[in-house]
């Protein structure tokens, strides 16, 4: 029998990942970008391999997920992996407060924290604020995103994926109520052509309402809220900072090569193609670091950024196969074959997400076929082929 | 909102097999705004064909290298102030010596597997005296500090678009992977044959452009003339009958 | 390891200055002296040659290159083998490992040193 072939839009994580979760599972993979690797919400990314402290006493299920990805990546992706654990830290009365909280949820969600003595953390972290009242280790770590996307590129294309960057959707192909391909544009040449699968597997993040709109599901409404993130010239700290308090704006600090990177806030847009740096959120971010660690205030500014998350408008998600992160079967949703969408989630579950969304899409083809990413060893991402992803 | 410039923007352009050729743009643009903004918002509002390489927006990828008016930059973090003024002219190309894919993307693949090659660390203990002696030649692996992190090697080209020596001689490795050799951990068999050859540390004709360029602290011409020491001093070495440095601390 | 980075014929952007440092300006200077020092080996040899062709056409020969154009070829010379075998000896010293973070500086100096020389040379030809 020939290989089930299935066309995936976006090589951003989630594209990546499952790219290579369903070549391990005898698909027939093409992956078709509009872009290069990764330039949508993945490579703008903070760079913070969860330890899912963050989420453990809101979303517990996220935080599990996320602890239980971070253990496993850091052996499959360490090429790209600073892995140096991180710190909650309580500056006022309040964090003191919410910490009793969140001590109690992660030990719920098995992620390991353990407190440190103040004095401890600031020999650790001398340019930590002297001000702070608690600290907690976590299981934190630091990936660079352009590698993590390219180490999962270059292991499906190692196993038959195909890439085709910069290359646009522009339509989706149907016949009888199904989707079977796409339409898309190459940039580099101009040319047009028509791809067909037995699945499209729509993995486009914040624009993943276009393609759904492209087959006719307006069910799904996808509203992007992006957030800023700001990198500083000096690298402040080894371990990632935390603020001990609910997930709010500014509040996690990332050491990444010779720089620390503070994010993020979150507010709604219309047009993700281009979303400008505001400057009153870069200010913003600048005091949320100072107050974490005061030598912000004498470093160099070196870049600031944005990046849109997903946020799916209510009435669909509800339908989401996966509640970590959206999923759905456009068969459930509006009646149309051939399609699934996934967006949302995180890059630290980058796997997990392809793993559910190939589980979504086997089953659909009535192809039983394990899942083998959690112990599949990943190759480096020095050996993604471009020769063979441009046209 | 705060102030915005308006600018000329001459892309080199080339689809397929064509000969390469400039667009115009004019564009209104606040001076704190990237070159990499200004990109992208051409692709965005005007130009949806045009292709350009970029990733993370804040150096850390390595995708975005450019010549910016003849010189080799790292888009995402040159200010259009830096480059030009009120009214003026940005001329954007791809960067020189790697494959042009289309516009202003190459292929930065050839690199990356060459840096396999001379198995250049992607990650690193932290140095001991790290933001103190910067300038310091160290050679990555060589602390016992206990955090590591990712290498200062975007890996983004630069160095190799503003060579010239790799301007005329493609076989020559180029400086980025050079560097990357004098970081390797162990300096074996392997990556000495690659390195200590004509088109290793000895194409390099010292113009030191690529330590000029290189937005992410390697200094590659610095470590290729301390590749050339280490190499020199083996041969001398081997002609008093020595054993080598390497050998010695396998 | 075998992929082509590009195309070569690019050597007439070697002597392309703009934006570019010091280091880069020695390179112009070693490569456009190096060059007029192949030429004039070419030249030397052919005037040696002259001298296989018996002596009256090597002293004819002598009679024109006292021609003033040809004393300015050869101080052209002079300071290209200075400026050539100094900005050498700097590109041998830092292949040592010697003064590599002091590159620029030693290059100033070395081109203070050719130029002075150079001048001094340049004195006692136009004095003779
Ligand atoms: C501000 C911010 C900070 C974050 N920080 C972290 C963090 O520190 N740690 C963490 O774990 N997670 C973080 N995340 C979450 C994480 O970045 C995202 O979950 C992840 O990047 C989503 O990847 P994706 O592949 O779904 O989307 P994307 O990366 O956006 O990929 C979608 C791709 O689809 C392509 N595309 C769109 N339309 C088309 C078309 N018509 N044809 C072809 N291709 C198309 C785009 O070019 C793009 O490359 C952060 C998110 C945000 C917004
Ligand atoms: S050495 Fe510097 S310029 Fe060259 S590829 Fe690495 S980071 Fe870029
Ligand atoms: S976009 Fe990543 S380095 Fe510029």
């Amino acid at each position: 029998m020939d290989k089930p072939k299935a066309v995936i839009i976006g090589a951003g994580f989630t594209g990546c990942a499952t790219a290579h979760d369903l070549a391990l599972r005898g698909f027939d993979v093409t992956v078709v970008e509009r872009g290069p690797i990764a330039n949508g919400t993945s490579g703008r990314t903070h760079g913070l391999l969860h330890s899912g402290g963050r989420y453990a006493v809101d979303d517990q299920e996220s935080a599990v997920e996320c602890i239980e990805e971070n253990l496993l990546l850091r052996g499959l992706v360490a090429e790209c992996l600073e892995q140096n654990g991180g710190l909650f830290v309580a500056l006022d009365e309040s964090d003191l407060e919410y910490a009793r909280r969140w001590v109690q949820s992660c030990e719920r969600c098995n992620i390991p924290v353990e407190q440190v003595d103040v004095k401890q953390a600031l020999a650790w972290e001398p340019n930590l604020t002297s001000k702070i009242l608690a600290a907690y280790t976590v299981p934190d770590a630091t990936f660079d995103p352009l590698r993590l996307a390219l180490t999962f590129a270059a292991t499906a294309q190692t196993n038959g994926a195909r890439f085709r960057l910069f290359t646009e959707v522009e339509g989706l192909i149907e016949r009888n109520g199904a989707i079977r391909g796409v339409r898309c544009q190459e940039r580099t040449t101009g040319k047009s052509s028509e791809l067909y699968a037995d699945c499209v597997i729509n993995a486009t993040g914040a624009w993943a309402g276009k393609i759904a709109q492209m087959a006719g599901d307006a069910t799904i409404v996808v509203k992007p809220t992006p957030g800023v993130m700001v990198a500083y010239d000096q690298r402040l700290c080894n371990r990632v900072i935390n603020r001990l308090n609910e997930p709010g704006d500014g509040d996690i600090i990332v050491p990444q090569r010779r720089m620390v990177v503070i994010g993020t806030t979150s507010f709604e847009v219309d047009e993700v193609d281009y979303i400008p740096v505001f400057e009153d959120q870069v200010q913003m971010m600048r005091e949320c670091a100072i107050q974490l660690i005061p030598a912000v205030a004498a470093t160099r500014q070196r870049g600031a950024f944005m990046a849109a998350r997903p946020l799916i408008g209510s009435s669909a998600s509800g339908r989401s196969i996966a509640r970590t992160f959206k999923c759905f079967d456009h068969q459930e949703t509006h009646g149309i074959g051939g399609l699934v969408t996934i967006t949302g989630g995180k890059a630290t579950t980058l796997r997990a997400m392809a793993e559910k969304t190939a589980d979504t899409v086997c089953a659909k083809l009535g192809i039983t076929a394990p899942c083998q990413t959690r112990e599949y060893p990943l190759r480096s991402y020095r050996e993604f082929r471009g020769s063979d992803a441009y046209q | 909102m705060s102030e915005k410039w308006s600018l000329h923007i001459e892309v080199q352009r080339q689809k397929g097999k064509e000969q390469p050729h400039f667009d115009r743009f004019d564009l209104e643009i606040s001076p704190e705004a990237t070159v990499l903004d200004a990109v992208e918002m051409i692709w965005a509002f005007k130009d949806r064909s045009l292709c350009f390489g970029h990733a993370c927006h804040h150096s850390t990828c390595g995708a975005c290298g450019m010549r910016v008016n003849g010189v080799e930059k790292l888009t995402c973090i040159t200010l259009i102030s830096e480059v030009t003024q009120n009214g003026g002219t940005l001329r954007l190309q791809p960067l020189r010596n790697l494959p042009v894919i289309s516009d202003l993307v190459v292929d930065l693949t050839p690199l990356y597997h060459r840096m396999a090659e001379v198995k250049h660390p992607s990650v690193h203990p932290v140095e001991e005296n790290e933001g103190v002696a910067s300038q310091q030649i160290a050679q990555a692996g060589k602390s016992n500090n206990p955090y590591t992190r990712l290498a200062d090697c975007i890996e983004c080209g630069l160095c190799i678009s503003v060579c010239p020596a790799a301007m005329t001689s493609p076989a020559y490795i180029g400086p980025a992977v050079l560097a990357g050799a004098q970081l390797a951990v162990v300096m074996d068999e392997h990556v000495c044959a690659i390195v200590d050859t004509q088109n290793g540390v000895w194409r390099c004709h010292s113009a030191y452009e690529c330590s000029e360029v290189c937005p992410s602290h390697v200094q590659p011409a610095q470590r290729i003339m301390q590749l050339r020491r280490h190499l020199l001093s083996q041969r001398i070495r081997r002609f008093f009958g020595l054993q080598s440095l390497h050998q010695r601390k396998q | 390891m075998n992929r082509i980075f590009q195309k070569p014929g690019n050597a007439i952007q070697w002597f392309d200055p703009r934006g570019r440092q010091l280091g880069y300006l020695a390179f112009i200077l070693n490569r456009i002296t190096g060059m007029g020092l192949a030429l004039y080996l070419l030249l030397h040899l052919i005037m040696l040659g002259k001298l296989a062709q018996g002596p009256q056409a090597y002293n004819s020969f002598i009679e024109t290159v006292h021609h003033p154009v040809f004393i300015f070829g050869e101080l052209l010379v002079i300071f290209a083998a200075l400026i050539h075998g100094l900005n050498g000896l700097r590109i041998i010293l830092t292949s040592f490992g010697i003064g590599v973070e002091k590159h620029k500086p030693l290059f100033t100096v070395l081109m203070i040193a050719a130029l002075v020389s150079g001048v001094y040379f340049a004195a006692r030809m136009i004095a003779r």
